[in-house]
């Protein structure tokens, strides 16, 4: 009798140890319970992937974010294959190295796309969902702050080709784009990134400073 | 006897006052973490000049390792030889030194400055550094904040494990500056993840003119963006200004010995125009609802150095 008490006793023990252990395990940190808790950005992090989601079941434009999608990943791809050998970025202090490299990586894209045509990624069918996806942005007195940021620092007038495979003017600036246009935007795969002169949004290839695809005026007058 | 007394007295009194202008006050602490900010450095002016030799004049008196960079780290081409004119060459003695620099990207600059070895960047447009226990640096993309680099910072702070987490880029989040002033937009996104994980410091540059801005949510924020370029009166000093200074070009020293950050400012002429501390409180992270208490960053000493005579 008392050896089943001993035997009982030390089950109990034994799960409660368990309890413990999974509770201390569970249990998150004061600071684990605040990095927790939703901020604005996440917020505005959510809402841009649901905006810019390839999935209908979430987005109604998902059909023509997912024709994008697979024509930038596409150009992704061709890029990747193209960036190797001589014309693979690397890390040097040999100014003269970076710049070969970059000539020879868009010389190998322009080669590689010399049939490319204004419209291939920007196509028809996406333009008016990105017309979509950027007009509450730039509308009341928001738009007008983002407008500003847009004519901050802008390259001048007349000086970035809108034609694709052109180089990105050298002494230009890079215009910065306002980040809650970024954020209604679908995401780019490295090395591709928006930038936006005038009213006119472009695809840069940030490696070989190629104009990739542009979509005239993108942004309301 | 007199009329040499007071001739005496004339010629050694500016030297006193240069002098007192020119002291080191920093504590220069054994093992503390040691380095200097410049900004919006690639224009090859003179003032260029000026603050690289006083840099490397005051690197004598205080030993520091690592340069940031608050990028515009070349203005206009790019060029092989615009690497030696615009930076190799200015900053050629304290590269020889064995200094490190650690660059940013201004809205003036190509990507393919990611890779140039002296920049540090390692082929990225952010990237992050720990020069010792206990103090990382973050290095944004200011010109293109996107879903991918906010879930890169948050994963990198989140992970940091270190008490001083200072970011560095290019557009101010806040700013007196009549140009551009505070970059609003990607305050939106940014500022909510460093009050999440407990930034203490975030350097600035953009605007050509330094400006020491009043702790904003308990995060203490600088902009220095005339180390080669100088906007002369565009700095309108607002409720956000403790110091500001549009008149000279300048660079900074900073110190940080365990809880206290030291920060002295330093013109083109090798004088202080603005110096003082910021004591952090802790690794608590701010609520991000929370936008009055200011646990991170408590205090901002007032500066000891006479700012000078506002500017009219």
């Amino acid at each position: 009798m008392r050896v089943h008490y001993l035997a009982y006793l030390a089950a109990g023990l034994r799960w409660l140890a368990i309890a413990v252990l999974i509770s201390a395990c569970s249990t998150p940190k004061a600071t684990e319970r605040v990095a927790a808790t939703s901020t604005a950005t996440d917020v505005a992090i959510e809402q841009s992937k649901q905006k810019t989601s390839t999935d209908p079941a979430v987005n109604p434009n998902a059909a023509a974010l997912a024709e994008f999608k697979k024509r930038v990943d596409a150009y992704a791809d061709l890029h990747q294959d193209l960036a190797k050998g001589d014309a693979k970025p690397h890390e040097t202090a040999d100014p003269a190295k970076i710049d070969v490299t970059k000539n020879t990586l868009a010389s190998k894209v322009q080669s590689a796309r010399a049939s490319a045509q204004p419209g291939d990624i920007f196509t028809p069918g996406v333009q008016p969902v990105f017309r979509q996806l950027l007009a509450p942005e730039l509308k009341g007195e928001d738009g007008r702050d983002t407008k500003a940021v847009l004519k901050d620092d802008a390259p001048a007038p007349g000086t970035v080709p809108f034609k694709v495979n052109a180089k990105f003017p050298e002494n230009q600036p890079r215009p910065t784009v306002p980040s809650n246009l970024l954020l209604s935007l679908p995401p780019l795969p490295k090395p591709l990134e928006y930038r936006i002169v005038g009213r006119h949004l472009l695809i840069l290839d940030t490696s070989a400073d190629l104009v990739v695809d542009y979509m005239l005026n993108a942004i309301p007058a | 006897m007199r009329r040499l007394s007071v001739l005496v007295f004339a010629l050694v009194l500016p030297i006193a006052v240069v002098a007192a202008g020119q002291e080191l006050r920093l504590p220069d602490a054994e093992g503390s973490v040691k380095f200097a900010v410049i900004g919006d450095t690639g224009e090859p002016s003179a003032g260029q000049i000026a603050i690289a030799k006083q840099m490397a004049a005051w690197r004598a008196k205080f030993p520091f390792k690592f340069v940031l960079m608050m990028g515009d780290n070349l203005y206009g081409s790019e060029s092989p030889g615009d690497y030696q004119k615009k930076f190799s060459g200015p900053y050629k003695a304290l590269l020889d030194g064995g200094v490190e620099f650690h660059a940013a990207l201004g809205n003036h600059d190509d990507a393919a400055q990611t890779q140039f070895k002296p920049f540090n960047m390692n082929g990225q447009k952010y990237y992050t550094f720990k020069p010792q226990d206990g103090v990382r640096f973050f290095a944004l993309d200011s010109n293109y904040v996107d879903q991918k680099q906010i879930a890169w910072l948050e994963k990198e702070l989140s992970a940091s494990g270190s008490g001083w987490k200072i970011p560095f880029f290019h557009h101010p989040l806040y700013s007196s500056g009549k140009t551009h002033g505070s970059a609003e937009l990607q305050r939106s996104l940014l500022e909510p993840v460093f009050l999440k994980y407990g930034v203490n410091v975030v350097f600035s540059g953009h605007e050509h003119f330094y400006e020491r801005i009043k702790p904003q949510k308990g995060v203490a924020y600088f902009i220095i963006g005339s180390s080669s370029k100088l906007r002369r009166g565009d700095l309108n000093k607002s409720e956000l200004t403790v110091y500001g200074n549009d008149q000279t070009y300048a660079f900074m020293l900073v110190e940080i010995v365990n809880d206290e950050l030291f920060f002295q400012t330093i013109n083109d002429k090798g004088e202080t125009i603005d110096a003082g501390s910021i004591r952090r409180a802790g690794d608590r992270p701010v609520a991000p609802t929370n936008t009055t208490t200011q646990p991170v960053v408590p205090q901002s000493k007032p500066s000891p150095v006479q700012p000078g005579p506002e500017r009219k």
